[in-house]
């Protein structure tokens, strides 16, 4: 045998073991995956057995802030049903139905309120010499349900919603959208099914819908404060920038590219050459049309984005992307100035949810700082013991306290200055500062514009932060500023 | 030469391997009492009979080791013992009735009792070999017979075999049964060790040039072809992909450690291509594996379903795990996976103990690979090197194999998870893998003699022989 011209068998061994090493490590790698990074989409996937196995098991309550129940199990004649004892809490607490699926809250939060989510390693350790595979959670939401059922009756029969949060920390303290419908009759054996093919048939106003989160509505005059962000964020206004073409344009028209840009509804304001402040009291388009101008494209939407813009926003339910233009234009997305004129006063393209104008508004009141909404509180075990906590957490500091200033001002003004008044007055607190902005959002065509306001109060020191909107409602000042108004004044006695 | 007698055994401590089977023993009884707690709700250590027998009958073997004095390794066998008794564990958590058999006088016995008896006959046939095997040339001189062996159990395979899930691979022989595949590795290795250690420096020089190819030299080249084949007659034959594979697997790994010429290697996965595409084509079995595994969950309820549902029982069991006996294996009253104690335990093992855990059954396999790999090369000639390696990559590849098609990155094939799934054959086959491994590692097995004075006992062995011996030599 000649062994001397094969290499040592050594050396081949040890390129074998780093192969052998290597088919372990993508097992290894496979495990993370499936047991890490799919884990929970695994054990909540339809099909898995173990999710019809605890389909009929205990499911964890929704409650408020304060502990009123918004869903529970109850046993009525023996069985166990969903019961959702305030209907008013919907679309956002949602229903669940095994044979139906489920939404809002109960959707998001399936997993802790069945009881097969993992919770932190060590309660989950001892968990394992429990009986039990599965212990439901108990979700406390940020929802104060007085505040909530008030901002429903102020809807009342007209279509919209209304979102009211706490600046400061980014609670979501009511999510309001009208028309709604009954989560007990949507689970209720037997007629479940019939119910929500009359929910869903077309003309019925798609009371499915979460309007507060997923509404996608044409701005108006609201859209100049995110405008007005961009512009002063980026330095292209400040709070003295005056427009001296602007008392002209007033009466001949603010040509852009041959387009007009008309206003007509501040008259009184004469030959003044109005500065940011006085302008956002009197609402005025052409003033807005140039500030979106000397801003820019890139710049407004660069800002808008900075506000939550263009991507859903992160939160506990699903959220529609609210966008500043169409895009598809060669003008950073925009079709030529026309447009970003048009969009710097909230017509254009621009399409956003009420969530989002309510994140406007609050990075505002609270001194350039956005909060990341939150719906929840806390994720607790029925005994009390608190497995997930939900910690204010600033999302984005959009502009410094000393830009904000200004802005503030000048929404203090728009309710309450003289000249703001007849626009936004409706909305003053008795006996607080209130700050606003309403909008009246032409649709074009024959129908009604939407009404539109956002605002906070107190205005030094803001506690809540709102936006309102009804679709189709006419003048923002008319129709939406007073529900804000009322909201507000009424959360500041229930939570002195 | 004779052996020494029963008065020349010199008992050796084995301090290692008591340590780490202590540590084996305290893991597994701890799992019992974890298993027994969950099950009963409350502190308990139900009845560990079965574990007790188990540790009891490693603790012998592991006596016998020290009292016999062999300087064999000491970290395969608490590697196996561990991986057993997790076996054993998560046997007797499965619904028992999942496998009956009438054992006559000692009843009807079930699931975990079944492997118990599977497991203990392993553990004793690795303490037979690793003590008795003291010589090779019984292997190393007789290739071709066991190369015609083999042929001769495919074909028996064929002629008699049972299909089972339209797997044709159970023997019977009167009241016996069993998987010839499980054996038919083995005497793969052994031949191609033989072959190897033979030609190798021949493979390793010579070369055969075709346009860009570097092939061996053609007469090197037909055994190639010859393996390239049974591996495709294993998948048509037995409909067994996983045994085909894995023995390709280990005959390429095996050539490049004799050879280390990356070309054969790159031909020989050339072949295998080929051979998959023609195999995709003609058996519509291999389309709908290819297909599950693709994507199993357009087929989630038809035949994508096990690997659906064991992609469940990964997803449940998380980093952690539910704890033993706390998984649902039978959520409704059927099995959550199917074949949940055979191709699909490792799922079954990584729900109840998660990543970490089944992470740490990687570890044991890894463990084996490089006390194999290191007995390989400490080997004292090539044969020895070739047949540990060989003996290695039978075990560590089928448990990389069945554990990466359980996790969807490979194909699923029916390979089982040495030592861990349920099944006698299995266990029995890497019994023989592990024993002769041990028995490769005691520097004092000789090398062949050379063929001179035979003693007596000698004489009447190679009389023995005779047929077999003639038949090296026609084929040579």
């Amino acid at each position: 045998m000649n062994r001397g011209s094969a290499p040592p068998v050594r050396h081949g061994l040890a390129r074998l073991a780093v192969a052998v090493l290597l088919c372990y490590a993508a097992v290894a790698l496979g495990l993370g995956y499936w047991q890490g990074l799919q884990a929970q989409a695994l054990t909540n996937d339809p099909g898995n057995p173990l999710v019809a196995a605890l389909r009929d098991g205990p499911r964890g309550r929704i409650l408020d802030a304060r502990g009123t129940v918004l869903a529970q199990d109850v046993t009525v004649g023996g069985v166990r049903v969903r019961r959702y004892p305030h209907p008013a809490a919907e679309p956002a607490v949602g229903y669940w139905s095994p044979t139906l699926g489920s939404s809002g809250l109960e959707h998001t939060y399936d997993a802790d309120l069945s009881g097969l989510a993992g919770t932190s390693p060590v309660d989950e350790l001892l968990r394992k010499f429990g009986a039990s595979t599965a212990s439901p959670l108990d979700v406390v939401t940020s929802l104060d349900m007085r505040l909530q059922a008030d901002a429903v009756k102020l809807l009342g029969k007209q279509k919209g919603a209304i979102v009211a949060l706490d600046p400061t920390t980014g609670r979501v303290l009511a999510l309001a959208s009208t028309p709604s419908f009954d989560p007990d009759r949507v689970v209720a054996p037997g007629t479940g099914p019939a119910y929500m093919a009359g929910l869903s048939a077309p003309g019925n106003a798609s009371p499915l819908l979460d309007r507060a989160t997923q509404g996608l509505y044409t701005p108006g005059s609201v859209f100049k404060m995110v405008t007005a962000i961009a512009g002063i964020g980026s330095g292209a206004i400040t709070g003295a920038t005056t427009y001296p073409d602007q008392p002209g344009e007033e009466r001949s028209g603010f040509v852009v590219d041959g387009f007009k840009v008309v206003d007509g509804h501040h008259d009184f304001t004469g030959d003044t050459a109005l500065d940011f402040v006085q302008a956002t009291e009197v609402s005025c388009n052409i003033y807005f049309a140039h500030v979106g101008l000397a801003t820019g494209a890139g710049a407004l939407r660069d800002w808008a984005r900075r506000l939550g813009f263009e991507a859903a926003i992160p939160f506990d339910l699903p959220t529609a992307v609210s966008q500043v233009t169409s895009g598809g234009g060669p003008l950073d997305g925009f079709v030529d100035d026309v447009e970003l004129a048009n969009a710097a006063y909230g017509q254009g393209t621009t399409a956003v949810t009420p969530l989002q104008m309510a994140l406007v508004a609050a990075t505002i009141a609270d001194g350039g700082t956005l909060m990341r909404p939150t719906l929840v509180d806390t994720v607790r075990s029925p005994d009390g013991t608190v497995v997930q906590h939900t910690e204010p957490q600033v999302w984005q500091q959009v502009l410094s306290g000393a830009q904000d200033a200004v802005l503030r001002a000048a929404m203090t003004g728009a309710v309450e200055s003289a000249w703001g008044r007849p626009f936004a007055g409706s909305a003053a607190i008795p006996g607080v500062q209130t700050a606003g902005k309403t909008g009246t959002a032409q649709l074009g065509g024959s129908g009604e514009p939407h009404a539109w306001f956002i605002g906070f109060a107190p205005a030094a020191a803001p506690r809540i932060a709102v936006a309102v909107i009804i679709e189709q409602g006419g003048h923002g000042g008319e129709v939406a500023a007073p529900l804000g108004g009322q909201l507000m004044g009424d959360w500041l006695r229930l939570a002195p | 030469m004779i052996r020494p007698s029963l008065a020349g055994i010199h008992p050796r401590p084995r301090g290692r391997e008591t340590t780490l089977l202590a540590l084996a023993a305290a893991a597994l009884l701890t799992g019992w009492v974890s298993l027994a707690t969950t099950q009963a709700g409350r502190l308990s250590a139900g009845d560990p009979h079965l574990l007790v027998i188990y540790l009891v009958a490693a603790a012998v073997i592991h006596v016998l080791f020290v009292v016999t004095g062999r300087r064999t390794d000491q970290v395969l066998f608490p590697a196996v013992v561990l991986l057993g008794g997790i076996s054993l564990l998560f046997m007797a958590r499965l619904p028992p009735s999942l496998v009956t058999q009438d054992a006559g006088p000692a009843g009807i016995l079930t699931l975990a009792p079944l492997q118990l008896v599977w497991l203990v006959l392993s553990l004793s046939t690795i303490g037979g070999l690793a003590i008795l095997v003291r010589n090779d040339t019984w292997l190393r001189n007789y290739k071709y017979s066991w190369a015609a062996a083999g042929v001769t159990l495919l074909v028996l395979v064929f002629l008699f075999g049972d299909e089972v899930n339209g797997v044709r691979l159970t023997l019977r022989v009167g009241p016996l049964a069993g998987q010839p595949s499980e054996l038919l590795k083995i005497i793969l290795v052994v031949f191609l060790a033989g072959y190897l250690a033979e030609n190798r420096a021949l493979l390793a020089a010579t070369s055969l040039r075709v346009g860009p190819l570097d092939l061996p030299p053609l007469a090197y080249l037909l055994p190639m072809l010859a393996m390239w084949g049974i591996a495709l007659a294993v998948v048509v034959v037995q409909r067994d992909l996983g045994a085909a594979l894995l023995f390709f697997a280990v005959f390429l790994g095996l050539l490049y450690v004799a050879t280390q010429r990356t070309s054969f290697v790159a031909l020989g996965l050339l072949l295998a291509a080929v051979g998959s595409v023609f195999l995709y084509a003609v058996e519509p079995t291999v389309q709908v594996r290819v297909a599950i595994w693709l994507d199993p969950f357009a087929q989630a309820l038809g035949s994508g379903f096990q690997i659906v549902r064991g992609l469940y029982a990964f997803g449940r069991g998380g980093l952690l795990g539910t704890g033993l006996g706390a998984g649902l294996p039978s959520p409704d009253g059927t099995l959550a996976v199917p074949a949940l104690a055979t191709d699909y335990v490792f799922a079954g093992v990584a729900e109840e103990l998660g990543a970490a855990g089944a992470i740490a059954l990687i570890g044991l396999y890894l463990v084996i690979a490089e006390r194999g790999l290191r007995i390989a090369a400490r080997g004292a000639d090539d044969f020895r090197a070739l047949l540990a390696a060989g003996l290695t990559l039978v075990l560590v590849l089928q448990a990389a194999l069945i554990m990466a098609g359980d996790l969807k990155l490979v194909p699923l094939t029916g390979v089982t998870l040495p030592f861990v799934a349920y099944g006698g054959s299995s266990l029995l086959g890497s019994g023989i893998c592990v024993g002769l491994l041990m028995a490769l590692s005691d520097a004092g097995v000789e090398a062949p003699a050379p063929p001179q004075a035979l003693t007596r006992g000698e004489r009447l062995r190679a009389r023995g022989r005779g047929v077999a011996g003639r038949f090296e030599r026609a084929v040579r």
